[in-house]
């Protein structure tokens, strides 16, 4: 069966070999030809607009102005609008982006520490999860950008020379932010594009063939004259690799350095040293909170379940399950070193937290990460797609919670009782906020409407008759 | 399965050259451990060789929890590459018991007198520049957590959770060599979504009981995760060596490519940066924050109480670059971890320098009249080097003894043909 | 589609051969064809395929590709660029003492430069699959093969370029069809 390299000797434990059956998951099922797959996903972009696109459309558009509006109002008056004030010079705007942030990381994750893995089943989702990346960066970098006050001196944030001949303080970990995110921004985009490449050469030709002179021209024109040859394949699978490669440290190093922010400052609650990969836990839980969230329904809409099988979806919800447990050993081990330290005023923050004037938003946040994911032990709720949309949406809710516990409660009690507070948002804040949504979603309609949701080139080799010797009998 | 005519005859000569070889590796270790305890005897110090031997079974200990870990990954992930070495790992399991017996010296050692063998603050009388341990309102603080019979009970519970789970996994797998039958595969994978957080769990507490508490004072909520990644680099590199000396030996031949070998480099890699990921984070958060109640333990790793700079200092470079840089690297290098010479000398040495990381975290611990570290360079290190070859002479017999018991590849695996086909 | 002139009056002028394309229905075919193309020692030839079949480089006698060390280089750029920007702003142009913390230190300029490392390996990375690539590049003769549509949907080719030695119209022909090539059309450069 086997044709071995003459050289080798064969043991002769080979010949024992037989193994047990347990067969592995088909990752598109039906055993769809090539041609399905490019049809079925380039129909999506080829085929009329539908109704319910332009709806939803429109509504994200609504929802986006509230940021417009929101900002707007920021920028003619003042970041007095936000309902900061002593002591608690930092919530929303911070919340929002670490949130958003969070969420991106789950695209870079599926794309790039899974194809490292050698995970097949990540070729389905990660063109939309590398979107959702991109759109979530978007999002994330408005509240920073216009929480510096006068945002026309945004630029200051990069060394660029200007007339006070002062530098960048690169002692502070926002300005390492600066560079985490917009690296990160960066990166996302490359990785996507390249990604892009092959299946842009696609809807080339089909456009031409179409006679679409016009999206022929501009598909073409970003696919830099790409023919499938197997020369460049070679150089592109090998960058692929490696872009994959740097973007797992990458992805670790974004929120790392986000944990940053708070856990290189001395106030109880924020300085501990589980928060670098604490934070990337929770922020790969909360990308996948919303993968489920995003992908489930555009599954059900446009009949992907060949696709997106159920497989999928469990694997989905086993990572959702194995980093909310993460979430749930870091917070048992900050509380017990809060204990163990035996310094009061971090002692005193982990009571409060839970019991003090925002217990509730603890409680919601243990319930959302550490209960929530439990229910993934259940092969029957996996099965369960609107269930487990649901309890994505709490994975989400859970998350942005949890940030809020994190920043909200240790600013608003830390050493002096005197100087106590408590916090709420003010309307332009929730404005805001809520227009992120929209924005986010006027760009992935976007994007579902006009580049490929999936990786035909990819996910074509996985199919069975990709390989080349049609069984696994290769040496 | 193969029609091919060169076949290797089964070697009989590899059962008794593997028994003659777990004879003489008991027999190592048996004279590492002699070694110890007359140096534990003859020392004035006894409580620096302890130490030295906690050093040594915490690097033994952590290779087989590595191990441990990496198989319940293997079986959550139904990972197919590493079918074959999952079964090498499987042998190294049998040395959990052992593992678990030879640790009882330091319990027994710690109930005995003084109590304070290997953990000061067992002593309540122990004197801490004019007050003791028993007065130290940190300590007393801690008391609850820290204190006899808690330790004890705690490592007595990992050591059986690791015995548990280990001979958990080895029946169901061995059991599936004979019958083929698919319900052990479900079972390791139940046994792994179990496994996982319980070894978390024990391994995180385990540090923080065996080495962070020897500076009670300190605290750190990222050392559990330190611990870790040395596991899982240390288990990692003994796989290198186990498949390069199975491969010389003949039995891997025609078994392993390149592509196992390119596998678990990058395995030991993507380690590689994990572990600088978290002695970093640790370290940079302390060092920004600039906290004396956290930052005295690196102090005490850098300077004396004079200003001078201390032997630790230089350990600790050794580690930066030996640790991160060197292995990192090296195994940048597709060339490096395919061929077998280079791959099993960066095994080697990552091995040798989780082991210096573990002094490193272990021995400044002990002190002079001043309450500055006692240098790294000193007697210490035969203590350490004995314990080693004794607590891994007796693991590697363990193993040795239980690699003959089974076939050499798990022939019944559902994932054995993608193993031995394995191609990037 | 093409307006090439190869009904030109002059016969010398006719345009020139690029080579021959040859079509392969599954990915099985088309990999043993490549091996017996690479064993009867073409240089200048390519394989066309949808997506990157697993295997190909072997069957095409493909060296591992270079694009690692491209990288490696974008990535120490980027390190050194990151450490040195911040020595020489923090430390040598405009010392500014913040936060009693020293005027360079690796450490805190350590997040920045990892980036940059990041960063610099991504554009290297990126920019060096593009120039070994030869891309952009919008036309090719292979792309006025009125069949390539199916190259990148779901078809297989072979080319041989006219410009390999060994390359003689009717044997490589020959060679192809023996090899289960469909379809053998002659491309005009």
């Amino acid at each position: 069966m086997a044709h071995v390299e003459s050289s080798v000797p064969v043991p002769a434990i080979l010949q024992e070999v037989k193994p047990a059956v347990l067969p592995r998951a088909i990752l598109v099922e039906n055993n769809r030809s090539f041609a399905w797959i490019t049809d079925k996903i380039c129909g999506i972009i080829e085929g009329k607009t539908p109704a319910w696109w332009w709806i939803c459309f429109i509504i994200a558009c609504c929802v986006a102005s509230f940021t417009v509006a929101g900002i707007t109002y920021l920028i003619a008056t003042g970041v007095g609008v936000w309902g900061h004030a002593n002591p608690v010079n930092w919530a929303w705007d911070i919340v929002n982006f670490v949130f958003w942030i969070g969420i991106g990381h789950a695209g870079t994750l599926i794309s790039a520490i899974l194809c490292l893995l050698r995970q097949k089943w990540r070729t389905s989702i990660n063109r939309a999860a590398e979107a959702m990346t991109i759109f979530a960066v978007v999002c994330a970098a408005i509240f920073p950008v216009f929480h510096v006050g006068r945002v026309w001196y945004a630029w200051y944030l990069f060394p660029i020379p200007n007339s006070n001949w002062i530098w960048q303080n690169f002692r502070s970990p926002l300005e390492w932010d600066v560079f985490a995110v917009s690296t990160y921004g960066t990166v996302s985009v490359l990785f996507w594009y390249v990604g892009l490449l092959p299946d842009l050469a696609t809807l080339r030709d089909r456009f031409e063939a179409a006679g679409n002179k016009l999206r022929s021209f501009l598909y073409g024109l970003f696919a830099m004259g790409w023919r499938g040859s197997n020369r460049h394949w070679s150089n592109y699978e090998m960058a692929y690799l490696i872009l994959a490669g740097i973007s797992t440290p990458l992805v670790l190093s974004v929120h790392t350095i986000v944990s940053f922010d708070f856990a290189v400052s001395l106030i109880p609650g924020w300085h501990t040293t589980i928060f670098p990969p604490y934070f990337v836990a929770g922020a790969i839980f909360s990308g996948f909170g919303m993968v489920m969230t995003l992908m489930l329904p555009l599954r059900a809409v446009y009949k992907l379940e060949d696709l997106i099988t159920q497989y999928h979806i469990d694997c989905m919800c086993k990572i959702t399950l194995a980093t909310g447990t993460m979430v749930g050993y870091a917070y048992a081990m900050e509380f017990f070193i809060a204990w163990y330290g035996a310094n009061p005023y971090e002692g005193f923050t982990f009571i409060n937290r839970a019991f003090g004037p925002y217990a509730w938003a603890y409680w919601i946040m243990i319930t959302c990460n550490v209960i929530t994911p439990q229910f993934f032990w259940s092969k029957r709720i996996r099965a369960n797609t609107a269930l487990v949309w649901i309890l994505s949406i709490f994975v989400n809710v859970g998350m942005w919670f949890e940030r809020f516990v994190i920043i909200v409660t240790s600013l608003a009690r830390d050493f002096l009782p005197s100087s106590w507070g408590y916090y709420s948002p003010s309307i332009v804040e929730i404005f805001t906020f809520f227009g992120t949504f929209g924005v986010f979603s006027v760009l992935f309609l976007l994007f579902i409407r006009f580049l490929p949701i999936m990786p035909m080139a990819e996910l074509k080799a996985v199919t069975p008759q990709a390989d080349v010797h049609g069984g696994h009998d290769q040496r | 399965m193969s029609t091919s005519t060169a076949t290797l005859a089964a070697n009989p000569g590899a059962t008794a050259a593997s028994g003659a070889g777990a004879s003489r590796a008991l027999m190592i270790g048996v004279a590492g451990l002699v070694l110890t305890a007359v140096g534990f005897f003859i020392s004035h110090d006894s409580h620096a060789v302890a130490l030295s031997y906690l050093v040594g079974i915490s690097f033994c200990t952590a290779i087989a929890i590595g191990m441990l870990l990496l198989v319940l990954i293997h079986h959550i992930f139904d990972a197919s590459w590493s079918v074959v070495l999952r079964r090498q790992f499987e042998h190294g399991f049998a040395a959990f018991p052992w593992l678990g017996l030879l640790f009882l010296p330091l319990l027994i050692g710690s109930w005995m007198g003084t109590h304070d063998l290997v953990w000061p603050w067992m002593n309540l009388n122990y004197d801490m520049h004019g007050t003791t341990v028993g007065e130290d309102i940190l300590y007393q603080k801690k008391s609850g957590f820290l204190n006899l019979g808690m330790l004890t009970g705690a490592t007595v519970a990992f050591f059986l959770s690791w015995v548990w789970l280990g001979a958990r996994l080895r029946k169901a797998s061995f059991t599936q060599d004979q019958d083929g039958d698919i319900k052990w595969t479900s079972m390791n994978r139940v046994t792994a979504a179990l496994g996982i957080p319980m070894t978390a769990i024990s391994l995180s507490f385990a540090a923080i009981y065996w080495i962070k508490s020897l500076e009670y004072h300190w605290f750190s909520t990222m050392y559990g995760v330190w611990f870790f990644a040395n596991c899982i680099r240390g288990a990692l590199c003994c796989g290198v060596l186990i498949m390069v000396w199975l491969y010389r030996r003949g039995d891997f031949k025609g078994i392993l490519n390149p592509n196992h070998f390119h596998s678990i480099g990058q395995l030991m890699l993507a380690f590689t940066v994990f572990w600088a990921y978290v002695t970093f984070s640790q370290y940079f958060l302390i060092w920004n924050a600039n906290v004396p109640e956290e930052t005295f333990w690196y102090n005490l790793r850098e300077l004396n109480h004079d200003g001078s700079t201390n032997q630790w200092w230089y350990v600790g470079l050794v580690i930066l670059f030996g640790h991160f840089f060197i292995p990192f690297f090296a195994l940048l290098s597709y060339r490096f971890k395919i061929t077998h010479h280079i791959i099993t000398k960066i095994a080697c040495w990552i091995l040798a320098v989780i082991l210096i990381d573990l002094c490193y975290n272990i021995l400044p611990a002990l002190k002079d009249e001043h309450g500055d570290s006692l240098p790294f360079l000193s007697m210490n290190l035969v203590w350490v080097l004995s314990s080693v070859v004794g607590v891994g002479g007796v693991c590697l017999w363990a193993y040795l003894r239980s690699l003959p018991t089974t076939k050499i590849i798990p022939i019944r695996d559902p994932r054995i043909v993608e193993c031995l086909t394995h191609h990037e | 589609m093409s307006t090439a002139g190869t009904t030109s009056a002059d016969p010398t002028m006719a345009a020139q051969n690029y080579g021959l394309i040859a079509a392969f229905d599954t990915a099985p075919a088309l990999y043993h064809a490549a091996e017996q193309v690479r064993d009867a020692g073409f240089r200048r030839w390519d394989c066309i395929t949808p997506f990157p079949v697993h295997g190909l480089d072997k069957a095409m006698g493909l060296k591992r590709s270079i694009v690692p060390r491209i990288s490696l280089a974008g990535g120490i750029t980027g390190f050194c660029t990151g450490m040195s920007m911040i020595w020489w702003t923090g430390a040598y142009d405009y010392k500014l003492m913040v936060g009693g913390k020293p005027l360079f230190s690796p450490m805190f300029a350590f997040p920045v430069s990892y980036e940059l490392t990041i960063l610099f390996t991504a554009f290297a990375t990126i920019g060096g699959m593009l120039v070994l690539n030869g891309l952009p590049m919008h036309y090719h003769p292979v792309l006025k093969h009125d069949q390539i549509r199916r190259g990148m949907d779901d078809r297989f080719f072979i080319v041989i370029e006219a410009r390999d030695d060994r390359f003689d119209a009717a044997k490589t022909r020959a060679l192809l069809e023996a090899a289960g090539g469909l379809d053998i059309k002659e491309l005009e450069a």
